[in-house]
C-alpha cells in the first residue's frame, strides 16, 4: 500500500519514506548534549529492571517445593519477554529501547548507532545487569546461592555447539524482530504508530525462551548473562560464558545482514537492477 | 456507522477500494527482486517458526519425562507449546507482512489465491518456500539434539489414539477455516479503512487465532492447519505413522482455506449477489 507523498522541492522521490542517514562511526558531539547521558542512564536502569525482575522469578520459581507449584517455565519465559515489552516501551523514545548488547552490536552494524554510542550502551547494559541480580542476591541470598543463580549454562544432555547454535539462531530472530519493527519503511505505512513495536519484539524474547530454556537457560542476552554469571561467579558459569557472547553477536550480524541486503536490498539497489517500482 | 462521502463521480461514496484481482498468470513478477524477497521471506519465516516451535514441543516432552529425569509440570507445558506456535506466527507475520504479505502456511496461501489475491506463480513459488523452509527449521532442531528429537517424536504431527481419521480431518478443516477467515478479516480492505489504516494491528489476531486452534486441537492431531509445518516434521521424522496420516495435515487445511475464502467472498463480502445488484441496501455496502 503505497500512498501518494508530494514532495516540494524533491525530484524522482517516489517513496513515502525517507531513509535516516547513517549514523557517524566516530561522533564525538554526541559526548557534550545530555541527551547521550540520558540514554545511557535509561539503559542502566532499563537493564537493571530486566534483570531484577528475570532472575527473581527464576530464583522463586525453583524456591517452591514442589514441581507443580512455582510460576512454571511458561511463567519465566513471560517475565523474560513481558519486562523486554515494558522496557521497550519505556525507553524506546529515550535511549531506542535496546536492553540487549546484541541488539545494539546488530543496530550499531546497520549504522543506526554511532560507535561511541554502542560502546557506552554496551557498557551500562552490563553495569545495569551486575546491579540487578545483585539486588536479587542482597533479597535472597540463601536461596539465590543454592540455585544456580539464575546464571547461564549449557545444559546436561547438549554440546556446547548446540548451545552455540541455539543462540545464534534465537538472536536472529530477536534483532530481526527489531529491525523489522523499527524499519522506516514500515513505520510510514503503520501511519507512524511507533508505539506498536514493542509488543513483536518482548513477544520474540517470550517465543526463544520458550524454545531455548531448556537449553541454555536462554541468554540470547550478553549482558544478562554477564550479570548473572559475575554475581553467581561460579565456574560452570564462566567456562560457557563465551557462547552468550559470540553466539548472540554472530545472531545480529546475521540478522543486520538479512534485514539490510535482502529485504531492503542495499546492495541491489545500490546496483540499480531488479528495479520494480520507485517505492521498493 | 456509514460515512457520506462525496466522490468525483456519480454513485461512489465507499469510502474504500477493493484492489483488481490479481491476473491468473502474471509473468512480469518474474523480472522484479520484490517476488524473489518474498519468497526467501517466506523461506526464512517458515524456517524460523518450525525451528522454535519444534524445539519448544521437543523441550517440553524432555523436561516432562519423569521416567527419565524429567518432573511432573516440567516444561512450559502444552499451553507453552500453543503460546509458541501461535506467538510466532504473530512475530513473523509482523515482520514479513509488508515483503511477502506474511502467509507462513501454504494453506493461507491456497486461500489468498481463490481470492485472487496473489497470482498463481507466486502462490506456488510461496508454498515450495515454505515447505523447505519448514524442512531446514525441522533439521536444525534434529541436529541440536538428534536422540532427544527421535525419542520425542519429532515434533511431527498425527492422529493421536482413540480419535478416527474422520475427526482428526474436521477438526484440521475448522481449524484452518478459523486461522484463514481472521487472515481475510484483517486484510480486508473494507476494515482497513474504517480501522484508520493500521495494518500493523493485522498480525496480532492472527496469531491469536493460531494459538487457540492449538489449545484445541493439540490432544487430537497436534495441530497441523499448517501443511508446511506437517510436511517439515515429516520429511525430517521419516516415520511410518506421520506419513500415513500426512494426507490430513493437506487436504484438511487446503479445504478448511477454501471454504474460508468462500464464506469471506460470497458471503461477507457478498460478491455474488452486489454483481447482481439485489439485496442493495446503501449505497455503501
Amino acid at each position: 500500500m503505497s500512498k501518494e507523498v508530494s514532495e516540494e522541492g524533491k525530484t524522482h522521490h517516489g517513496k513515502d519514506y525517507v531513509d535516516p542517514p547513517p549514523a557517524p562511526l566516530l561522533d564525538m558531539g554526541e559526548l557534550k548534549s545530555w541527551s547521550f547521558y540520558r540514554a545511557l542512564i535509561a539503559e542502566f536502569i532499563a537493564t537493571l529492571l530486566f534483570l531484577y525482575v528475570t532472575v527473581a522469578t527464576v530464583i522463586g520459581h525453583k524456591k517452591q517445593t514442589g514441581p507443580c507449584d512455582g510460576v512454571g517455565l511458561l511463567g519465566i519465559a513471560w517475565a523474560f519477554g513481558g519486562m523486554i515489552f515494558v522496557l521497550v516501551y519505556c525507553t524506546a523514545g529515550i535511549s531506542g529501547g535496546h536492553i540487549n548488547p546484541a541488539v545494539t552490536f546488530g543496530l550499531f552494524l546497520a549504522r543506526k548507532v554511532s560507535l561511541v554510542r554502542a560502546l557506552g550502551y554496551m557498557i551500562a547494559q552490563c553495569l545495569g545487569a551486575i546491579c540487578g541480580v545483585g539486588f536479587v542476591k542482597a533479597f535472597m541470598k540463601t536461596p539465590y546461592n543454592t540455585l544456580g543463580g539464575g546464571a547461564n549454562t549449557v545444559a546436561d544432555g547438549y554440546s556446547k555447539g548446540t548451545a552455540l547454535g541455539a543462540e545464534i539462531i534465537g538472536t536472529f530472530v530477536l534483532v530481526y524482530t527489531v529491525f523489522s519493527a523499527t524499519d522506516p519503511k514500515r513505520s510510514a505505512r503503520d501511519s507512524h504508530i511507533p508505539v506498536l513495536a514493542p509488543l513483536p519484539i518482548g513477544f520474540a524474547v517470550f517465543m526463544v525462551h520458550l524454545a531455548t530454556i531448556p537449553i541454555t537457560g536462554t541468554g540470547i542476552n550478553p549482558a544478562r548473562s554477564f550479570g548473572a554469571a559475575v554475581i553467581y561467579n561460579n565456574e560452570k558459569a564462566w567456562d560457557d560464558q563465551w557462547i552468550f557472547w559470540v553466539g548472540p553477536f554472530l545472531g545480529a550480524l546475521a540478522a543486520a545482514a538479512y534485514h539490510q541486503y535482502i529485504l531492503r536490498a542495499s546492495a541491489i539497489k545500490a546496483l540499480g537492477s531488479f528495479r520494480s517500482n520507485a517505492t521498493n | 456507522m456509514a460515512k457520506d462521502v462525496e466522490g468525483p463521480e456519480g454513485f461512489q461514496t465507499r469510502d474504500y477500494e477493493d484492489p483488481p484481482p490479481t491476473p491468473f498468470f502474471d509473468a512480469d513478477e518474474l523480472t522484479k527482486w520484490s517476488l524473489y524477497r518474498a519468497v526467501i521471506a517466506e523461506f526464512v519465516a517458515t524456517l524460523l517458526f518450525l525451528y522454535i516451535t519444534v524445539l519448544t514441543v521437543i523441550g517440553y516432552k524432555i523436561q516432562s519425562d519423569t521416567k527419565a529425569g524429567g518432573v511432573d509440570c516440567g516444561g512450559v507445558g502444552i499451553l507453552g507449546i500453543a503460546w509458541a506456535f501461535g506467538g510466532m506466527i504473530f512475530i513473523l507475520v509482523y515482520c514479513t507482512a509488508g515483503i511477502s504479505g506474511g502467509h507462513i502456511n501454504p494453506a493461507v496461501t491456497f486461500g489468498l489465491f481463490l481470492a485472487r489475491k496473489v497470482s498463481l506463480i507466486r502462490a506456488v513459488l510461496y508454498m515450495v518456500a515454505q515447505c523447505l523452509g519448514a524442512i531446514c527449521g525441522v533439521g536444525f532442531v534434529k541436529a541440536f539434539q538428534s536422540s532427544y528429537y527421535d525419542r520425542y517424536g519429532g515434533g511431527a504431527n498425527s492422529l493421536a489414539d482413540g480419535y478416527n481419521t474422520g475427526t482428526g480431518l474436521a477438526a484440521e478443516i475448522i481449524g484452518t477455516f478459523v486461522l484463514v477467515y481472521t487472515v481475510f478479516s484483517a486484510t480486508d480492505p473494507k476494515r482497513n479503512a474504517r480501522d484508520s489504516h493500521v495494518p500493523v494491528l493485522a498480525p496480532l489476531p492472527i496469531g491469536f487465532a493460531v494459538f487457540m486452534v492449538h489449545l484445541a486441537t493439540i490432544p487430537i492431531t497436534g495441530t497441523g492447519i499448517n501443511p508446511a509445518r506437517s510436511f517439515g516434521a515429516a520429511v525430517i521424522y521419516n516415520k511410518s505413522k506421520p506419513w500415513d496420516d500426512h494426507w490430513i495435515f493437506w487436504v484438511g487445511p487446503f479445504i478448511g482455506a477454501a471454504i474460508a475464502a468462500f464464506y469471506h467472498q460470497f458471503v461477507l463480502r457478498a460478491s455474488g449477489s452486489k454483481s447482481l445488484g439485489s439485496f442493495r441496501s446503501a449505497a455503501n455496502v
